[in-house]
């Protein structure tokens, strides 16, 4: 390969999954990877600063049909927006809570996120998401495809047909060229096609019999099982954003007992009371049910005030979102596969509902004990932009600044959270898990989120800081597959990351069963469905059989 | 505010059963939106086909779009604001005066069977063409319809999409969201991604003189552009891309031949409702691809940029 | 002559982008678009594969391919403000390029979307 070799000597190294906690040792790279030592090639000096392995975001919204949407709906956001003027090694772009692709890629690196999920991908568009995510340069990258309101699928379950369900979803995902499967408001997105809803977990979706959301989350969970897909069921529940959703939650959390599954961006669901003005957080009822219980994991969804724009596939909320703010709505329905709404949004301190989710994020946070199945997440762009994870981690860390931001809000406001009594104090390697360590084994992959011999050489360093805020905003150092990409927080290389794929095992006849039910419920050719494996560059496929690298 | 409510165009084969067609005339501009995505295809909850679904055309005269249509509505040139803006406040039940309504070349009546077919839809979508776009009131016309869309979901599922014109105008709206954040009229010349219309659209460029030299790719300006602005694309340097000589390769300083998308080049293009379809050339030309001459143009200017 | 077949083609002459155009190509032309309506026909039938134009002109004379991108990229880096038109009848991978190009230049970027 003759990539160039690499030596960090001298930092103090956090890495999680090998147990080293601040361990002064030095870190070598050759090829892309971590190697136990190499002898010449360049020297970093990373005295009196801290070595962490690259951050993995494991549900972000950065690439495709539904973030080009709210591209589209915000000029004025962009005109205030960062802008990333032309360099010789750098694209040009804007930043704002909807960057361009290659503004996407330059700030999760400058950031020192390396690696990023792209959450939400209809297959009849994937061809467009996988195009931005080429776009999208230095941090490698998949997508979950979303599966949770397909219609053939849901007819199928209706049928009572699991087994031929299983191999649509397989093909589904191999056609899509994702790494997951993704659930949004299970049944809800397809009754929004008729501009409804679905009731409660246990009620029929308009026009089904036996379809309910709880046997359409049951059997898209178990599927992820059969399929022995890397990450589990990727599921936004029912009734997102609603006061008193938390009994949806627990309904749903309890449904998925003894099977696998990751819920999104928690935060949204984890809300008391029976309206808006006596909504209040249910974090704790929700933290503990996920603290005894191994066999799920969750993202924040955490809230920053301030303006950003909301993106979801959740057509039905959306338009409630917009008859609430009576701002400008967007509306993109996939046929037979999915929806999507946009709304610009501001999260007020002053507003005691905004107030509420701030505090219900990070009391997740602070609750949720194990690390380890938890991670940071701003549901981007929907909570706030990804590029203040920083202000988070900050949150997270310091009591005593948690407790300052606490005073700007209502009295009536702490009398519906518990975030003022929550004395928690995140270590860094903690921070390094719910970043790194933690999403990367949730999703599977063994070659990122530490720096063990043979991980991929995805590394940060920065100067320790008494304010973690600024320690994280501005990396020293930020390498991607060993290249040095990033210097004192500014692009200095522009490498172009690669693209994880799932190829599961189907029954490959499913095609003749398909092709007659698209020709009918769809408007392209089935010979052009699918993304073509040419389109991805760079494509890491994962097949059932063993990784095939590409 | 109103918003953008739209779908793909399968939702509308499956479900529409109200299909509006406002100031464009697809019988004659995109033969087969009738036959293959909206009106006669039977579709998942449409198992009739054309019998399940109600077609209206508004339009200023009576095209041959109007021979498909259930119900023709003529309305007077300029008038479509008027009668969209009667159409939200007749829905939500607001006074709306007869004689002014008049004016727009229908009444009150006419207006008010409308409403109540929009409502009563199970699935309505409104497709709006360049009738309604480019004549007097042009964007405030498409917030007014967008707007008629959006309010409609307070009574029933309803759509409102533009009917995009030729090839990959769409695709072109989508590749430079994705690239600058915006979706046309894109200035680099600070280094990073600006967008003003009006400042820097193409025909406000050229006739105002603000450019010093045009690339023309995929386009025929100079058979379709005021004089004004042709006059300026012959002042400056022009450089032109077309796989034939068009009328403007013959004013150009610089002419290259290119492969004919769809035809002998492949890659993908945007659908108007922005699903991205894969092109299947049959046909190996004997020229270049624009995307291969484009970045051989970009090389060799980075090229020289570093010297 | 032998004609080959293409299935599932799209065709781009309006924003339906039909792709399910039965091709039938024989030598340098298509001489028969099924499924297409009479428009795509038209654009179909009426494209060949044909070298009926040399590779390039520069100031209306024929040029060679290199020579014309050559002076291509000298209007441009010359240019203070430079336009790039157009974008209709194009893949949208000769789109990003010419997003890429407007940049090198540091100038503009549009298509019939602004008309």
């Amino acid at each position: 390969m003759g990539r160039a070799m690499l030596r960090i000597q001298g930092g103090k190294v956090y890495d999680p999954v090998h147990g080293l906690d601040g361990v002064r040792r030095d870190v070598c790279v050759a090829d892309g990877r971590i190697v136990a030592d190499v002898s010449g090639g360049r020297v970093i000096d990373a005295t009196g600063m801290v070595v962490l392995p690259g951050g993995v975001d494991i549900h972000t919204h950065i690439a495709g049909a539904a973030i080009n949407f709210a591209r589209e709906m915000i000029p004025e956001d962009h005109r205030r927006a960062v802008a990333l003027t032309r360099t010789p090694v750098r694209r040009a772009g804007i930043g704002g809570v909807t960057p361009s692709t290659f503004a996407t890629g330059y700030m999760y690196a400058s950031m020192g996120w390396t690696t990023i999920f792209e959450a939400a991908v209809p297959v009849l568009t994937a061809k467009h998401t996988h195009e931005e995510l080429r776009d999208t340069p230095i941090v490698d990258k998949g997508c979950y495809l979303l599966i949770g309101n397909n219609e053939i699928v849901m007819d199928l379950l209706e049928a009572e047909d699991y087994e031929r369900a299983r191999h649509v979803v397989a093909w589904l995902v191999w056609a899509a060229k994702a790494y997951g499967l993704k659930a949004v408001n299970p049944g809800g997105v397809a009754a929004w096609k008729w501009g409804q809803n679905v009731k409660g977990l246990f009620e029929p979706v308009p026009g089904y019999q036996r379809v309910t959301p709880a046997r359409l989350i049951a059997a898209l969970a178990q599927i992820a099982e059969d399929l022995s897909l890397p990450h589990p069921l990727h599921l936004h529940c029912n009734q997102l954003g609603l006061p008193g959703n938390f009994a949806t939650t627990l309904e749903t959390m309890k449904l998925l007992e003894g099977r696998r599954a990751h819920l999104a961006h928690l935060q949204f669901h984890a809300y008391g009371g029976e309206d808006w003005s006596t909504f209040r957080s249910e974090a704790p009822r929700i933290a503990e049910y996920l603290n005894d219980h191994p066999n799920l994991t969750a993202d924040a969804g955490a809230i920053l005030f301030g303006d950003t724009v909301t993106v979801t596939a959740d057509g039905p909320w959306q338009y409630l979102l917009y008859q609430l703010t009576g701002h400008k709505w967007g509306n993109m329905d996939i046929e037979n596969e999915t929806g999507c709404g946009i709304v610009p949004y501001a999260y007020r301190e002053r507003s005691l509902v905004n107030a509420v989710q701030w505090a219900v994020g990070l009391e997740l946070l602070l609750l949720v004990q194990d690390p380890w199945r938890i991670f940071l997440t701003t549901d981007h762009p929907n909570g706030g932009a990804f590029w203040r994870y920083p202000e988070i981690i900050r949150l997270l860390m310091d009591a005593d600044y948690r407790r300052e931001r606490l005073k700007a809000l209502s009295p009536k406001v702490l009398k519906r959270i518990v975030l003022p009594d929550i004395d928690r104090e995140y270590t860094l390697s903690e921070i390094v898990i719910i970043t790194s360590a933690g999403p990367a084994r949730a999703l599977g992959l063994s070659q990122k989120g530490h720096l063990g011999v043979g991980a991929d050489a995805d590394i940060v360093i920065y100067d320790e800081h008494p304010d973690p805020g600024r320690m994280f905003g501005r990396p020293r150092y930020v390498i991607k597959a060993g290249e040095v990409v990033v210097e004192d927080g500014e692009i200095q290389k522009t490498v172009s990351g690669r693209e994880f794929i799932v190829r599961p095992a189907y029954d490959e006849t499913i095609e003749a069963f398909l092709q007659p039910l698209f020709e009918h419920y769809y408007t392209v050719s089935f010979a052009n469905y699918p993304v073509e494996l040419e389109r991805i560059h760079s494509a890491e496929v994962y097949s059932w059989e063993e990784a095939v690298r590409q | 505010m109103g918003g953008k409510p739209a779908c793909t165009l399968g939702e509308v084969k499956n479900r529409a059963d109200l299909i509006i067609y406002w100031g464009g005339n697809p019988a004659e501009c995109h033969p087969r939106h009738f036959t293959k995505y909206t009106l006669t295809p039977k579709g998942k909850f449409t198992p009739n086909g054309r019998k399940d679904r109600t077609m209206v055309l508004v339009d200023i005269r009576e095209t041959p779009s109007a021979r498909a249509a259930d119900i023709f509505l003529q309305i007077r040139p300029g008038r479509d604001f008027e009668v969209l803006t009667a159409l939200r406040a007749i829905i939500k039940d607001q006074p709306v005066d007869p004689e002014r309504v008049a004016q727009t070349g229908l009444t009150l009546d006419q207006l008010r069977d409308l409403a109540g077919r929009m409502k009563r839809a199970r699935f309505g979508v409104m497709f709006f063409g360049m009738g309604l776009t480019m004549t007097r009131g042009k964007y405030m016309n498409s917030s007014a319809i967008l707007t008629l869309a959006a309010e409609l979901n307070a009574f029933t599922k309803f759509i409102a999409m533009p009917m995009r014109g030729h090839g990959n105008v769409t695709g072109a709206d989508t590749v430079l969201r994705w690239t600058t954040g915006y979706p046309f009229g894109v200035c680099f010349n600070r280094g990073y991604p600006r967008y003003n219309p009006g400042e820097f659209s193409t025909i406000d460029l050229l006739v105002r003189g603000d450019v010093d030299a045009v690339l023309v790719v995929g386009a025929d300006p100079a058979a379709t552009m005021p004089q004004p602005a042709i006059e300026h694309l012959k002042r400056v340097p022009t450089i032109v891309l077309d796989p034939k000589v068009s009328t403007t390769m013959r004013i150009a300083r610089v002419g290259i031949l290119t492969a004919a998308t769809g035809i002998s080049a492949g890659g993908t293009v945007y659908r108007m409702d922005e699903v991205p379809i894969p092109l299947r050339p049959a046909l190996r030309s004997p020229y270049p691809t624009d995307e291969e001459v484009l970045r051989r143009i970009r090389q060799t200017l980075a090229a020289r940029t570093d010297e | 002559m032998a004609v080959t077949v293409v299935q599932n083609a799209t065709c781009t002459f309006c924003g339906c982008v039909c792709d399910d155009i039965e091709l039938h190509a024989e030598g340098d032309r298509i001489v028969k678009a099924k499924n297409a309506c009479s428009l795509g026909e038209a654009w179909f039938l009426h494209h060949t594969a044909e070298r009926l134009y040399p590779d390039a002109l520069i100031d209306g004379q024929p040029a060679s391919l290199d020579a014309a991108v050559e002076r291509a990229a000298e209007i441009l880096d010359r240019a203070d403000l430079p336009l790039i038109y157009g974008l209709s009848n194009i893949t949208s991978e000769a789109q990003r390029e010419a997003v890429f190009l407007a940049e090198l230049a540091g100038g503009i970027v549009d298509s019939h979307t602004s008309l």
